[in-house]
């Protein structure tokens, strides 16, 4: 028993140890996608950018994998994903990369190989709408209690602040928060905000005020990823050729867009 | 109230669409588990002290840890470790691996379970059926194996019940099961968001589902009644 | 001719020897009681007549032919053991019922299952099935049990659940039938029934080997007594030879007890 137990203890160790200095692949993620003759893009259900009508991915980040794709010759598959787990989800090969309006933090940037930046976005502090007019700029946020996404850059920037915060599981849940009363004010992506706050939605009581940073988004591919250098080539050419700004222009992201 | 009598349907055919991902997985589950928690409740009783190690060990390893922990492992660790991602990148890949982690995890509690019926059959009953001059396997079939049944269904049942809530645990490996259909409508998905209600609403579909269940499974329970 | 040899049977537990040594012959249609303090070896010893343990040593011959020859392996084949099991019945001190079956179904199973394995049972299913039924209704009536026929165990009291296990075992006619206390688990006013339809067995010359603690009883019905101590034993014969003139002083000793505690 004690014999087994030691072979039983080495093989996971040696399973641990290859999990930390595993080597990648050495087939280039162009080769592999041409291959499988498809690009799995990993998204979540996130308009403007990525969302689902009539039973089909669309958005600005949608329609431009979709035209990535083609440019590449391969099928494009959208899968969603876990947000937090966005960086397994690339790394073990589940998807080949994160197309999400995704912001480029420090985080992002050190585990992933990231496109150029395409798109700005900036945090925005969500409070109740009665009483929202006292809160105009960073200082009058002192004293509240935030709720924010665990891991977003909204908590990077209440963090910085020296705010007190809660960190929650998703930007949605922030809002919860607030509407419930359970926290005083939130900190989500503007763009996302546009879309889930104030008249028409489930959270009409509340709106947005103070931004906190600007930002920005990229697409994000596994280290040493071939295809992100590929993407980036591919965004200045639509870019110079126009189907890129009428694409944002579908989606209402125009003023946001980063020329390349 | 008006808003959510408009977005009702829109609602309900995509909780509609997660509760089928979730009636797959509870009965591919049970599927899969029951017969593999007998082989593994017969591996645990085994006189070939090895495997009856290694069983108990493989057993000690599933319950004592997280099942949301063997999902992600399951799902990620082949892609992570050995560059090989077995599950492919699709739907299909996710539910084959959030089934794989199910059924391993509730085949050893099921084992367990299979074990204490197995055992509590009392040694007289076998004997009596070799004297009779029966073979081995017409005394499990014939004697021990409806006595079991009878001393397993209250356990189980309670481990089916539990299984109905825990396939919400898959979108962790983002299976999209109903609790992940409905908190789509709080981020916003098919022109509905910041809508929380649907994420409670799910709660009528588990009710539902397990109050038909235990309706079922009480039954089985009373036909076994029959005998002591 | 006696219709059962036992000799030299040996048995024990990791070190501890539980049967040192027996031998004693059953002639046909004779009732052999088995008396002795509890742990003394009898229950084993009807065990290893059964094939629910294998003795270490010794030798079983029943009508002249050699079930069990603790030098010959071949003898104690797994395969062969369970036809040579069915030259024996055996009633347990705890029943041992079926609880999923009626009192019927439990005599019928295993005869069912026997029958089942015979080439002819395909053509004549019906007929055989009807027999067995038969058998097993005559048996209970037998037993006086013609009314709980179709009870399950847990309706029968402890006295109706014997006879039923009674019924059971003579259903597969086997040339021995032994019991294994059979009136230890039941209350005191529920054994005399048990006694009774042992006695009438005893009457209609049924071979049986009893493993007892009703002293009065063993010495009314039996034909030959063997008291084991120890694992040994200490003194056989007639019952009025161990009963009434028992040669050694442990049998005294234990005959003096075992009176008082009647």
């Amino acid at each position: 028993m004690k014999k087994f137990l030691a072979l039983v203890l080495s093989a996971v160790m040696v399973l641990s140890l290859a999990a930390c200095g595993g080597s990648k692949n050495s087939d280039s993620d162009m080769a592999k996608i041409k291959d499988k003759g498809k690009l799995v893009v990993g998204i979540t259900d996130f308009a403007p950018m990525d969302f689902q009508e009539n039973g089909e991915w669309v958005g600005f980040d949608a329609d431009m994998a979709k035209a990535f794709a083609e440019s590449l010759g391969v099928e494009v598959e959208f899968v969603e994903i876990d947000w937090d787990n966005k960086i397994m989800e690339l790394d073990s090969g589940s998807i080949d990369c994160v197309w999400n309006g995704m912001t480029l933090t420090d985080e992002v940037t050190a585990a992933m190989d990231c496109s150029n930046a395409y798109c700005n976005n900036a945090q925005i502090v969500i409070v109740p709408a009665e009483g929202s007019e006292k809160y105009t700029d960073t200082d009058s946020l002192a004293g509240l209690k935030f709720a924010v996404e665990a891991g977003s850059a909204g908590e990077k920037e209440v963090s910085a602040l020296g705010l007190d915060y809660t960190p929650v599981k998703s930007q949605a849940d922030t809002l919860t928060e607030v509407a419930a009363g359970t926290s005083d004010a939130a900190v989500i992506d503007s763009l996302m905000a546009a879309a889930m706050v104030g008249e028409g939605t489930g959270y009409e009581n509340l709106t947005y005020t103070v931004g906190l940073n600007s930002e920005q988004y990229g697409v994000g591919f596994r280290k040493g990823s071939d295809l992100c250098a590929a993407l980036n080539d591919f965004f200045k050419k639509s870019y110079e050729d126009g189907s890129m700004i009428s694409c944002a222009e579908k989606y209402g992201v125009q003023a946001a867009l980063i020329a390349q | 109230m008006d808003i959510i009598i408009d977005q009702l349907p829109i609602v309900i055919k995509s909780l509609n669409i997660g509760f089928i991902q979730t009636l797959k997985l509870f009965f591919v589950t049970l599927i899969g588990a029951f017969p593999l928690g007998l082989i593994i409740a017969f591996g645990s009783m085994s006189r070939f002290l090895p495997l009856r190690y290694l069983t108990r060990f493989i057993v000690w390893i599933i319950r004592g840890t997280p099942l949301m922990l063997q999902m992600l492992i399951v799902y990620y660790f082949p892609g992570l470790v050995f560059h090989n991602n077995i599950w492919g990148s699709g739907e299909f890949g996710r539910f084959f691996a959030a089934s794989v982690s199910f059924v391993i995890n509730y085949a050893c509690y099921f084992s367990e379970i299979y074990r204490g019926g197995i055992q509590g059959v009392p040694v007289g009953q076998e004997e009596a059926g070799l004297v009779l001059g029966m073979t081995k396997s017409q005394i499990f079939f014939k004697v021990t194996l409806l006595q079991m049944i009878k001393r397993i269904v209250p356990p189980i049942s309670n481990e089916i019940i539990t299984l109905v809530k825990d396939t919400s645990l898959a979108r962790i490996i983002a299976l999209q099961e109903i609790i992940w259909a409905g908190q789509a409508f709080m981020k916003g998905s098919q022109g509905i968001s910041g809508q929380i209600w649907p994420l409670f609403f799910t709660a009528i579909y588990y009710l539902l589902f397990s109050g038909i269940l235990t309706v079922l499974l009480s039954k089985l329970e009373k036909k076994l009644n029959y005998f002591r | 001719m006696a219709i059962l040899e036992i000799e030299n049977i040996s048995k024990s537990f990791d070190r501890t020897k539980v049967l040192k040594d027996i031998s004693f012959n059953v002639e046909q249609g004779q009732v052999t009681s088995i008396i002795g303090s509890s742990g003394s070896g009898k229950t084993t010893l009807l065990r290893c007549l059964n094939f629910l343990e294998r003795p270490d040593g010794g030798i079983i011959r029943v009508n002249n032919e050699v079930l069990f020859d603790a030098n010959d392996p071949e003898t104690y084949k797994e395969s062969t053991i369970r036809t040579k099991r069915l030259h024996f019945g055996l009633v347990f001190q705890s029943f041992n019922l079926f609880p999923q079956y009626t009192a019927k179904k439990n005599v019928m199973l295993a005869k069912e299952l026997l029958a089942k394995a015979t080439p002819e049972y395909k053509e004549r299913k019906k007929e055989i099935h009807e027999e067995i039924e038969h058998q097993a209704e005559m048996l209970l009536i037998q037993m006086g049990l013609k009314d709980r026929m179709n009870n399950y165990p847990h309706q029968l009291s402890g006295g109706q659940c014997q006879r039923v296990a009674i019924a059971r075992a003579l259903a597969l006619e086997p040339d021995i039938l032994c019991f294994d206390e059979p009136t230890s688990a039941l209350d005191p006013e529920l054994t005399g029934e048990v006694l009774k339809v042992i006695k009438g067995l005893a009457d209609k010359r049924t071979t049986m080997i009893i493993v007892t603690h009703e002293m009065a009883f063993a010495k009314e019905v039996s034909n030959q007594v063997i008291f084991m101590d120890d694992g040994y034993i200490l003194e056989q014969g007639t019952p009025e030879q161990v009963f009434d003139n028992p040669q050694m002083e442990r049998t005294k000793h234990f005959l003096a007890r075992a009176h008082i505690t009647e």
